[in-house]
């Protein structure tokens, strides 16, 4: 029991260490949070500051208003094309991306050797981003690439595929997909396990296929898995930046060029810190208003949180 | 109370302790003091060991002065020396492309050059090199590498097709370049008849620029208030490398980079691509040739940049940092320079009229002497406020004319409309 509820006098050593008591876990928190304070608040609000200026990194910032973000909105050629291309790309990679790999998990729980396989798919996850990237951009090369080797192989002339405006987002989506199978993987097996057996014994009994079981068990009870794997991989697909710089660099012809890569041509090329600084923020809201709108829609299907 | 005295000394003696290591840190050593300069330069892997052996040499002439290396790639230049100007961290001299001087100097980012300084480049320089180190009449730095563009050819290939020689016309070119092709069973190209580069935009925009001013035209109007690049010049020189396309002479898939493999029968490139040929071809590097880019009715013409080297306007060594470079690129009469040495190792062509005369040998081989013969008409990279971002508009919309979405015309159209509205927030 608490002393002071029972209304004994406290003596000044133990107020001494009551005040220690009170003052110890904030210091604990201190390191990380004077971290945070200068690694993410302070540029936080640096950037939301620059957002309202004309900066060059060698000049010093010139007040401007909201003109960036009127310029953005209203006179950029090329936003409102890398805001769709973000779209496409995150749409693309986390709906494909989630299913096959909530349809591997299924059948990789139900196979011999199944830590065997989830180490194969999770090879790419542990693999950097820009060496998978350079092993693609060769594979998919439209003339001597693996892939088109084998296609015609077949008989099939394969396309140009990152070279051609037409194919180049489709073949970015494809690498996004292989790359991030392995966590998905990984998440959905976890959730999968903890699914009680007997459902699926007693839907047996009943006469159920695979389908329903997979249909009416396994993915009502993975909808909190469901919803995390969403969440992070439209916020991760919406601000992926790595991967297209490195296999298109935004082209063919802006094909693939997302709002990440462009802020980043923006702000280092073009030397135009605030609009790049603007177009960040732009896209935090967006990411923002769709991460609210899953939460929404998942809360509507009974899962509180994940 | 003899516990808080003891305290109270253990205190005290750290504060002592600090105070003494904190005064040996903040005053100089005067024993061993040296002055540091910081050279920032994008030489990389296989070219800065010919010029650092340089460096060595100067800190033994003058053993007070340490000369730190920064290699910074090319494309990550101009944002980390950006980068580390904020954070109060920039080296004492830039290696730096003409294309970005403009901004530098009109943020006040570079040093004067001493009046020596600037007499010895006007004196002793290329005079298209001057040019492209000058700003508002003012020289600020010391002009190094010399780029221009010629037309590659490999005549293997040519004599292959049945041409014995480069061709002198844009026509010839073109036949030559379609007898040259090559496509497999799926009717892809195996070997081109040229190669037009698609993602860099220096090989998109420059080869463009030659070919415009061959026509007679020109990217701005003299005070930079608008482009004049869309006119009858700019849309011919654009229909010329269009039709390579519209041929099947070239497709997107075809890249400079393959040249080497002996896959590519012409392209137009700098001087610079020699050290790479000779170490990829080999033997079959005699395969190379080089000739002027076919004349336009304004005759021969090819679009030139350079490298200077400049010191930062808050270095806090600037008069030794500009020493250093006086030695490493002072013009005698029949000597080279250090850096012209290191240059003409590189396959590159120095700026200095000396260097040049010094290095004629290797300046004079049959790939380097097309490039050296055509600075006489070479036009330098205009010195514009933004460039890098007008550069990479124009070589978006020249992209889209390449892939033959839209016109020539359309696509210089839109890129003008793009870089007037860039001009206008700076002329």
């Amino acid at each position: 029991m608490w002393p002071a509820a029972v209304g004994n006098p406290i003596s000044p050593t133990k107020r001494h260490r009551l005040d220690q008591r009170h003052w110890a876990p904030y210091a604990f928190l201190a390191p990380a949070g004077l971290f945070a304070m200068i690694f993410f608040f302070v540029p936080v609000l640096f950037s939301l500051y620059l957002t309202f200026t004309d900066w060059n990194p060698l000049s010093s910032p010139r007040w401007i208003g909201l003109k960036n973000y009127k310029y953005i909105f209203t006179l950029d050629p090329y936003f409102y094309q890398t805001l769709t291309n973000t779209f496409v790309f995150a749409f693309g990679s986390v709906l494909l991306g989630t299913a096959i790999s909530l349809l591997l998990s299924f059948a990789v729980t139900r196979i011999k050797g199944k830590a065997l396989w989830r180490t194969l798919y999770w090879l790419p996850m542990v693999t950097n981003v820009v060496a998978i990237s350079y092993m693609w951009t060769y594979l998919l090369d439209a003339v001597y690439g693996l892939v088109n080797q084998g296609l015609a192989l077949l008989g099939i002339a394969g396309p140009d595929w990152l070279s051609s405006p037409s194919t180049a987002m489709l073949s970015v989506i494809i690498v996004s997909v292989w790359a991030g199978l392995g966590g998905n993987i990984l998440i959905f097996s976890a959730g999968l396990e903890g699914i009680d057996e007997s459902l699926y014994e007693a839907a047996r009994v009943d006469g159920a296929s695979v389908w329903q079981e997979f249909r009416h068990i396994t993915i009502p009870l993975l909808r909190p898995t469901l919803l995390f794997v969403l969440v992070t991989g439209f916020i991760g697909g919406l601000s992926n930046f790595a991967l297209i710089m490195v296999m298109t660099g935004g082209g063919p012809m802006q094909a693939t060029n997302v709002v990440a890569n462009y802020m980043y041509q923006v702000a280092f090329q073009n030397l135009r810190m605030g609009r790049a600084s603007a177009m960040a923020y732009v896209l935090f809201v967006i990411i923002m208003i769709i991460t609210l709108v899953q939460l929404r829609v998942f809360k509507r299907g009974g899962v509180e949180s994940y | 109370m003899s516990q808080r005295l003891g305290r109270v000394r253990l205190l005290l003696v750290c504060l002592a302790v600090s105070l003494a290591l904190g005064l040996a840190a903040a005053i100089p050593n005067t024993a061993s003091a040296k002055v540091k300069i910081v050279v920032a330069s994008h030489y990389g892997q296989g070219q800065k060991e010919y010029l650092l052996p340089y460096f060595e040499e100067y800190m033994k002439l003058h053993p007070d002065v340490e000369i730190t290396y920064q290699e910074i790639t090319f494309a990550d230049y101009l944002q980390t020396v950006m980068t580390s100007r904020v954070a109060g961290k920039a080296p004492d001299i830039y290696h730096l492309y003409s294309l970005w001087g403009v901004q530098m100097v009109g943020n006040g980012a570079l040093d004067r050059p001493p009046a020596s300084i600037q007499k010895m480049v006007r004196q002793s320089f290329v005079p298209s090199s001057v040019e492209a180190v000058t700003m508002n009449g003012q020289i600020w730095g010391i002009p190094t590498e010399i780029d221009n563009y010629m037309l590659v050819y490999n005549k293997r290939l040519l004599k292959e097709a049945g041409f014995n020689g480069p061709p002198r016309t844009w026509d010839e070119l073109l036949k030559i370049a379609k007898a040259c092709t090559k496509r497999n069973a799926e009717g892809k190209i195996v070997q081109a008849g040229f190669a037009l580069e698609r993602g860099w935009d220096s090989a998109v925009v420059h080869p463009w620029m030659a070919l415009l001013y061959a026509q007679g035209g020109s990217l701005f109007s003299k005070d930079f208030s608008r482009a004049t690049f869309n006119g009858p010049q700019g849309v011919k020189a654009l229909e010329q490398e269009v039709a390579l396309f519209k041929e099947g002479a070239t497709d997107p898939t075809v890249s400079v980079w393959d040249f080497p493999t002996g896959t590519i029968a012409m392209t137009i490139m700098a001087p610079w691509y020699k050290s790479t040929l000779q170490k990829a071809m080999k033997d079959r590097f005699t395969d190379v040739g080089v000739a002027p880019i076919p004349a336009g009715p304004a005759g021969n013409k090819s679009v030139q940049y350079t490298f200077y080297w400049a010191v930062d306007s808050k270095s806090k060594v600037k008069k030794e940092a500009w020493a250093f470079l006086q030695w490493l690129n002072e013009q005698h009469p029949g000597q080279s320079s250090p850096m012209g040495n290191f240059l003409t190792k590189l396959g590159a062509i120095p700026s200095g009229k000396n260097d040049i005369a010094a290095h004629k040998a290797e300046l004079g081989d049959a790939f380097m002497e097309p490039f050296v013969n055509a600075l006489k008409y070479s036009v330098p990279e205009p010195n514009v406020v933004q460039g890098q971002e007008i550069k990479t508009s124009l070589m978006n919309h020249i992209l889209e004319a390449f892939y033959q979405k839209v016109t020539p015309k359309q696509a210089l159209d839109a890129a003008a409309k793009e870089i007037n509205a860039i001009l206008a927030e700076n002329y």
